[in-house]
């Protein structure tokens, strides 16, 4: 139904373009600064629509409008916007000042809008203006070093592969994910599926003050993102924009070749046992250089391209935005198996009915197609293939002495095209296989298609009462499906039946809205009153299933139609379902602008709470004081704006899971019986039920103050403190309760922190630029975990699952956590003189070369007790500049964006399989008194667990600094493409990630998603070099 | 104009109230495809399958570390060493064997869990079957009866492992988690005598051979004389007397008879057999590989525990070389024809070519009532955890000795109890002896041992000190083990800690 209806709205859209045009005026003019000079290249727009001329050398224009009252918009960057009606065609002179502050513009507040000068809360927006010519992969990143609170740390370099958002530090230690609000509709799984030229604005609700009319959602923080509506310019334009790419890798690691892995083997295994008979490679120097298998994974070409067109306009009734976009990424890591299409269409309007009702909608829709690779995990990723095989093995096998031995003609072995047979390594162990030939047999494919929509009315029946009725969905269906042929790898890794599987899966999320505002100014108060009804639901449902044997041999042909025996025909499903029902209400005051008041209170009822909890309330309340508002702040060119912000709220994340409240009954709990000893199925609850389960709580303060200094010098500082309890685990009760507690609102943590954002800008002459720049420094700490719990437990590397992080009462939330090691016994003296009380040595397995641990708890022996706090993944500052500049036609924009103060730990190398490969650092290892104090000494028996306990050797610093963006660009002249019938003609460059300073050696710095700052073998980012074009009409 | 803002106004306030007036049923879903504790138990089966959770955890080993009761018994009393590959393979066990439990450390934490799982699973059901409407009769008052016997089970090993508890018998309302405090050992056995006493009327007399392992009548009446002979009063031998010699008379209703043969009382072929009263079955039917948490599987592990590490011969498979049976066990047995029955002369297996690895503690002479047999190894799932090895835990033989120590405690009919004494000894060929408790008590450990029984005999009989103190048990303290700490702590306090372990 609701395609139908847009498909009629988007019928009277393309009526009501066409309005006639009448009486045209044609008006002449000189744009002069202050001063009297003249402007070249200033915009002359005529309102609301994209026809526009620009000034002369002279700072002269001419243009013809289309009636009388016709405003033209006269703007220039980093000057004050001015606006011209006209009347007559008498030439008119028009005077462009610099920008006094940003502070006049509208910024989203959740149900309405605010102006950005007598905001209370902590928001940052980054407008249309920000992200136009500035291509990101997803709209996620154009966040990454624009905003101050943000820490952005890419999931993946795999094309598709999302960020790990967190807005003031991870709030919890369960669900840190921000709301995401399009157009007023709650999306889940990302914005990804946004096509970037859509958006007008994106906002994020930093403070609990400006989140709480999310309530019970808006604990890790909003991000509201608003597509474009289109202009009463009474003329369609036509927007066409595209860029192609190539990318690459950025950086190599520099590996061990053949002669140097087997001369190393060497070594190790003769340090394990000097008696050995012969060494396993007798003459390291005959494997020559050997395979560069990195070279064999990476593409130092691939392919990116975007497409995006857009048509826009409207008149007085009605305004339209529509769009189409495509978007086709390859990656650089396994090219055929990493690739991301999509593609977008969007379809918005609104229609003035009568004067008081107006009805609008917006309706996205987005297909997804892509391939995928793991992207950091050491269990077959890969890279961490690449990296950790042996360089002896070649990527196929082309002498017929081998590829006839019985390994490879007795085996389903992998052959490539010309069916030579991929390379089967006789060195290495576990996962690590030829890669290129693993990836043959991965076949595998995603797909997703997303709508996502709303339609309103709203009435106005008097001025300033609005009431609004939105309903919004977000409907998806997504799956994925995946073949495994017959296929001989090595020994351990074969199949011997084919397998198929194919899932899909529904989601559809609706909401209604309804709300009453009423606007009303009484001499200087100002008043703004929204109540607000909101209820939704969110449900889906997967259904799957896999079969195995089925007679073919790739993905293309596979199929869940051949019949199979029933043991290898497998169906599954499940499925979810919760529902939020609210009401919301906010008083926003301001006394001549001058003093300013916001408060909210929202109650939210969720599915997802016990019965005992069933509603919560939400109240936040926010101050602001415009102190150069008041007449006894001095007059004066320094400070010309200032306001003082404060606000208290609390918000909650209801991000726990359905039905959690409820005790389940499982099965499995069996007892034999019978002589001939039958299994009984017993059937016992999981756990205690918890009917006062609920949200987990935030309460955050913010102060803040926003400036301007010298008319073009702009300050935002915030300080918060957020403290977040109630997190959710399990509750500890008494073993005579007999059965495990349920899970319960325990746990505490807090973020701290100050952010800064500064803003600059300048003309001089005909050359304008502006620089942003922002800065957060942000502290998590664990404040409780339960009365039984000292800490959590995190990730783990190796098969053996080694701790690598934990979550400790009085650290940073997933914190490094392993052994000190205080350098490498440099000889045997060193180690005998390593005793504890009882003048036992601590390390008695130790030899020199062997990492020398520091006996933390004092109890005179290494043990697992020894291990502390080693570091922090997370940043303790984050930061990012903009530089835009233009001179002429030309335009230059630079992103450049950091982190300092985290770690990353290294696990690259399978530690625990002697025969992985090294980079070269370990050429310089330890080899005799003095050689290193930092790799300890090769060998295959490792005594000492040099390489099996976590320690401090393998953290790195993580902070980076990166050229994030930088891009050149050439406009043509407004007079010379107005002759081809254009408004705008722009050519461009730009390389994305062109250089990163880090110490860190791996790929990337910038480790998110599941793995954070656990490096094991990362998919990168690209260093990418683009060209574009953009074209109005 | 104006008329027509007012129109929609009103549809517009009217499409809210609609939404304003259905919150209610709104936010209170069911959810589907989950059985929920509320809705589950609402028919036979799945009261059965209730009831079942609850045998289940008869079978438990592992719960919180190994616990299992006949090997970790047979450690804790002078049968058997803890053994294992050294002194910190199984330190809780070590302790135990040494008596030298701090709150921390001991096998108390598993044994607390593991009985306490089984009364919470047992109180719950009761709780179901009272509401539950469309249960018939019988199912009810049998099901109901086994509910019972099973907590009452549960609270004797309590009792007796731990002396003061708490007495939970019912599901515990949320408000009453962290506040219960312990009961008197006589709180605790009144309430077992009161659930046995209602139970074994509900339950069958005998068992058929599909459902062998479930309570019968003679199981529940043996387990409520074992409770009042323990008890020490001799007040309560009456009744004890009548309930033994219901189960232990000739002819009795439930079948019972002794084994002819002794060893075949242990052969894993003879399950359910004739002498066997009170039996917690195992197989390897779940198959079950888990070992972060054995007690889902259906296997003795206590049969992996007491092989020979690392052996490698004839008839026995592998174990880990846990309680290696003391020498001094050895010699009691040494001369007695139980003695083949009873302990694996390793000594005697190497000389005829097999090879173990000595492990902790070792002696050379290991545990055979229910070794691990290579016939019997499991080939499905990891054979450690899915030994089909059933135990008896109580078999006529007790019974019999049981009696004729009740008759000798209050002086009644000696002629039975002679009878009953000799019936014992004469089934392996031994004469007849004075109907002493000495002797009674004598007879138990040969005839008993390895069993499980031993260490609790000790303690009721007042022997524990002279027989263990040199190992390290001592008079009111090491009777019980250590209250968990957990519990200690959990509870702020109000759980108390047991005498001479602070």
């Amino acid at each position: 139904m609701k395609g139908k209806s847009t498909f009629i709205l988007l019928l009277f859209s393309m009526l009501f373009s066409l309005s006639v045009r009448a009486q045209e005026i044609d008006v002449s003019g000189k744009v002069t600064s202050k001063d009297g000079l003249p402007i070249p290249g200033v915009s002359v727009l005529i309102q609301g629509t994209k026809i526009g001329v620009a000034t002369n050398q002279n700072g002269e224009f001419r243009i013809k409008v289309p009636k009388a009252g016709t405003v033209l918009v006269f703007s220039q960057i980093g000057m004050a916007t001015q606006t011209f009606a006209i009347n007559s065609n008498e030439p008119i002179n028009v005077v462009l000042t610099d920008t006094e502050n940003e502070l006049e513009q509208v910024v989203v507040v959740g149900y309405g809008t605010q102006k950005k000068s007598i905001v209370t809360g902590a928001i940052s927006q980054v407008k249309a203006s920000d992200l136009e010519n500035m291509p990101v992969m997803r709209i996620e990143q154009s966040l990454q070093g624009r905003t101050a609170g943000l820490t952005i740390t890419t999931s993946s370099g795999q094309p598709g592969d999302g960020a790990t958002l967190r807005i003031r530090g991870t709030t919890s230690i369960n669900n840190s994910d921000a709301l995401y609000i399009v157009d007023g509709v709650q999306v889940g799984g990302g914005i990804d599926y946004l096509n970037q030229s859509d958006i007008e604005s994106i906002e994020v609700l930093k403070d609990a003050a400006s989140a709480a009319i999310y309530g019970a959602r808006a604990a890790n923080g909003v991000v509201i993102v608003t597509t474009k509506k289109g202009t009463r310019s009474g003329k369609m334009s036509v927007n066409y924009n595209t860029y192609l790419g190539t990318q690459a890798p950025a950086r190599k690691l520099d590996l061990l070749n053949a002669t140097q892995y087997a001369t190393l083997y060497n070594e190790a295994e003769f340090a394990a046992n000097p008696n050995v008979a012969a060494p396993r490679f007798p003459n390291p120097s005959q494997y020559g250089v050997g395979t560069d298998w990195q070279s064999a994974i990476f593409n130092n070409s691939a392919k990116i391209q975007n497409h995006e067109l857009s048509l826009s306009g409207g008149g007085e009734k009605s305004i339209y935005y529509s769009s189409f976009g495509y978007f086709d990424q390859d990656g650089i890591v396994a090219s055929d198996n990493s690739q991301y299409k999509r593609f977008t269409a969007r379809f918005n309007s609104e229609h003035q009915i009568t004067k008081a009702i107006k009805f609008g909608q917006t309706i996205g829709y987005t297909r997804t197609n892509s391939v995928g690779v793991s992207t950091n995990t050491e269990y077959g990723s890969p890279l961490n293939r690449a990296i950790n095989i042996d360089p002896l093995t070649p990527i196929v096998e082309t002498d017929p002495a081998k590829y006839n031995l019985p390994l490879y003609t007795g085996n389903p072995v992998v052959r490539n095209s010309q069916g030579l047979p991929y390379g089967i390594s006789s060195y290495a162990q576990s996962e690590i296989l030829n890669p290129i030939a693993a990836l043959a047999v991965a076949q595998g494919k995603g797909w997703s298609d997303k709508v996502v929509g709303n339609a309103f009315v709203e009435v106005e029946p008097i001025k300033g009462l609005k009431i609004r009725s939105q309903g919004g969905v977000d409907l998806a269906f997504w799956g994925n499906e995946g073949f495994t042929p017959i296929y001989f790898l090595n020994s351990i890794n074969q199949t011997t039946i084919t397998s198929y599987n194919r899932n899909s899966n529904r989601g559809l999320f609706w909401s209604l809205e309804n709300t009453i505002s009423y606007n009303k100014a009484i001499e200087k108060h100002n008043f703004t009153v929204l109540l607000g009804y909101s209820a939704q639901k969110n449900k889906g449902e997967t259904n799957g299933g896999s079969k195995d044997g089925i007679p073919v041999n790739n993905l293309k042909d596979a199929s869940l139609q051949f019949p199979v025996s029933r043991t290898n025909d497998v169906f599954y499903g499940g499925e979810y379902l919760n529902t939020l029902n609210s009401m919301f209400a906010r008083l926003t005051y301001d006394y001549n602008e001058k003093y300013l008041f916001t408060g909210i209170v929202r109650r939210d009822g969720s599915s997802r709470f016990g019965p005992n909890n069933k509603y919560g309330y939400f109240p936040s309340g926010s101050v602001g004081w415009i102190a150069s508002k008041e007449s006894f702040f001095p007059q004066n060119k320094v400070v010309t704006f200032l306001k003082f912000r404060g606000s208290y709220g609390i918000t909650g994340n209801d991000n726990i899971g359905d039905f959690r409240y409820l005790s389940t009954v499982s099965g499995g709990r069996n007892y034999t019986l019978g002589t001939s000893a039958g299994l009984n199925n017993g059937v016992s609850p999981d756990a205690l039920s918890n009917p006062d389960l609920r949200w987990e709580e935030t309460s955050s303060t913010d102060i803040g103050l926003d400036a301007t200094l010298f008319g073009n010098f702009t300050i935002t500082a915030d300080w918060y403190h957020k403290k977040t309890s109630g997190m959710l685990l399990q509750i500890a009760v008494p073993g005579y309760v007999g059965n495990s507690g349920p899970i319960g609102n325990i746990a505490d943590l807090s973020n701290k922190g100050f952010e800064l954002e500064l803003g600059y800008n300048k003309r001089i002459g005909e050359f304008s630029f502006k620089v942003a720049a922002n800065g957060s420094f942000l502290t998590n700490n664990i404040d409780f975990l339960g009365d039984d719990k000292e800490f959590l437990g995190g990730q783990t590397v190796t098969p053996q699952g080694l701790e690598v992080t934990r979550t400790v009462i009085g650290h940073a939330i997933g914190s490094f956590y392993g052994y000190r090691s205080n350098g490498l016994f440099q000889n045997q003296a060193e180690i005998n003189n390593y005793k504890n009380a009882g003048g036992a040595l601590v390390q008695p397995n130790a030899k020199p070369g062997d990492i020398k641990f520091i006996d933390l708890n004092g109890d005179g022996l290494i043990s697992d007790n020894d291990r502390e706090i080693i570091g922090d993944p997370t940043p303790d500052f984050t930061y990012g500049f903009t530089i835009n500049a233009a001179y002429k036609g030309f335009d230059f924009v630079m992103l450049g964006q950091g982190v300092a103060g985290n770690q990353v730990f290294n696990a690259l190398r399978r530690f625990d399989l002697p025969t992985a490969n090294y980079t070269t650092a370990i050429l310089d290892r330890w080899r005799g008194e003095g050689t290193s104090n930092v790799t300890p000494r090769l060998t295959l028996q490792d005594d000492n667990k040099n390489y099996s306990r976590v320690s401090s050797l393998f953290l790195e610093d993580g902070s980076y600094f990166r050229i994030k963006t930088l891009q050149i660009g050439y406009s043509l002249p407004t007079k010379l493409v107005s002759k081809a019938g254009l408004n705008k003609l722009r050519f461009y460059v730009m390389a994305n990630n062109l250089v990163t300073f880090t110490k860190y050696t791996g790929y990337d710095p910038e480790i998110g998603g599941g793995s954070y700052g656990v490096d094991r073998g990362f998919y990168p980012q690209a260093r990418t070099f683009f060209a574009g074009l953009n074209v109005g009409f | 104009m104006k008329n027509k803002y007012i129109k929609c106004t009103i549809a517009i306030v009217a499409i809210m109230q609609i939404f304003v007036s259905c919150k209610k049923d709104f936010l209170e879903l069911t959810p589907k495809g989950t059985a929920l504790e509320d809705n589950f138990y609402k028919n036979e089966t799945e009261v059965m399958q209730g009831i079942i959770s609850v045998y289940d955890v008869m079978q438990w080993g592992t719960t919180g570390g190994y616990t299992m009761k006949m090997p970790l018994l047979s450690a804790a009393s002078d049968d058997t060493w803890a053994g294992g590959s050294n002194a910190s393979d199984q330190p809780n066990w070590v302790a135990f064997d040494n008596f030298n439990m701090d709150s921390r450390i001991g096998p108390q934490g598993g044994l607390w869990n593991k009985n306490f799982t089984g009364i919470n699973r047992a109180n719950l059901i009761l709780s179901k079957i009272e509401n539950a409407t469309t249960l018939s009769v019988p199912f009810k008052t049998r099901v109901t009866a086994e509910a019972k016997f099973l907590r009452a089970y549960f609270y004797f090993d309590l009792v007796r492992l731990f002396g003061r508890v708490p007495l939970i018998i019912t599901v515990l309302p949320t408000a009453d988690l962290y506040n219960q405090a312990q009961s008197t050992p006589a709180q605790i056995y009144a309430q077992i005598e009161k659930d046995l006493r209602e139970a074994y009327p509900g339950l069958p007399p005998t068992i058929s051979a599909t459902e062998k392992g479930r309570i019968s009548m003679g199981a529940a009446k043996a387990q409520l004389g074992k409770v009042l002979l323990y008890q020490n009063d001799n007040a309560k031998l009456a009744e004890a007397i009548t309930l033994f010699e219901d189960i232990n008379k000739v002819g009795n209703v439930y079948g019972y008879n002794l084994m002819p043969v002794y060893a075949d009382i242990f052969n894993p072929a003879n399950k359910f057999n004739t002498e066997s009263i009170l039996e917690i079955p195992h197989s390897n039917n779940a198959a079950w590989g888990d070992w972060g948490w054995i007690n889902g599987g259906e296997g003795n592990v206590g049969t992996q525990f007491i092989g020979m590490d690392s052996y490698n011969g004839d008839t026995y498979s592998s174990g880990w070389g846990f309680c290696p049976v003391t020498l001094d066990l050895v010699n009691a047995l040494k001369t007695d024809p139980r003695f083949s029955a009873t302990i694996i002369d390793g000594t005697a297996l190497k000389a005829g070519g097999a090879t173990y690895n000595a492990r902790y503690q070792n002696t050379d002479y290991f545990i055979k009532k229910y070794a691990p047999l290579k016939a019997y190894r499991s080939a499905s799932g990891v054979a450690e955890q899915n030994w089909p090895i059933n135990e008896i835990e109580i078999r006529l033989a007790d019974t019999y000795l049981m009696q004729a120590e009740a008759l000798v405690k209050t002086g009644t009919n000696p002629t039975r109890a002679k009878e009953l004494l000799d019936a014992v000894r004469g089934r392996v060929g031994l004469g007849s002896i004075a109907v002493t408790l000495d002797n009674i008590y004598n007879e138990r450990r040969l005839e008993l041992a390895t069993e499980g029984h031993r260490f609790f005999d000790l303690v009721r009989t007042g022997k524990a000190v002279t027989v263990l103190g040199t190992v390290g048990f001592k008079a009111n303290k090491s009777e019980y083990l250590p209250i968990p700490q957990t519990e200690i702590d959990i509870t702020k306090g109000i759980i108390k800690q047991n005498p001479g372990y602070n």
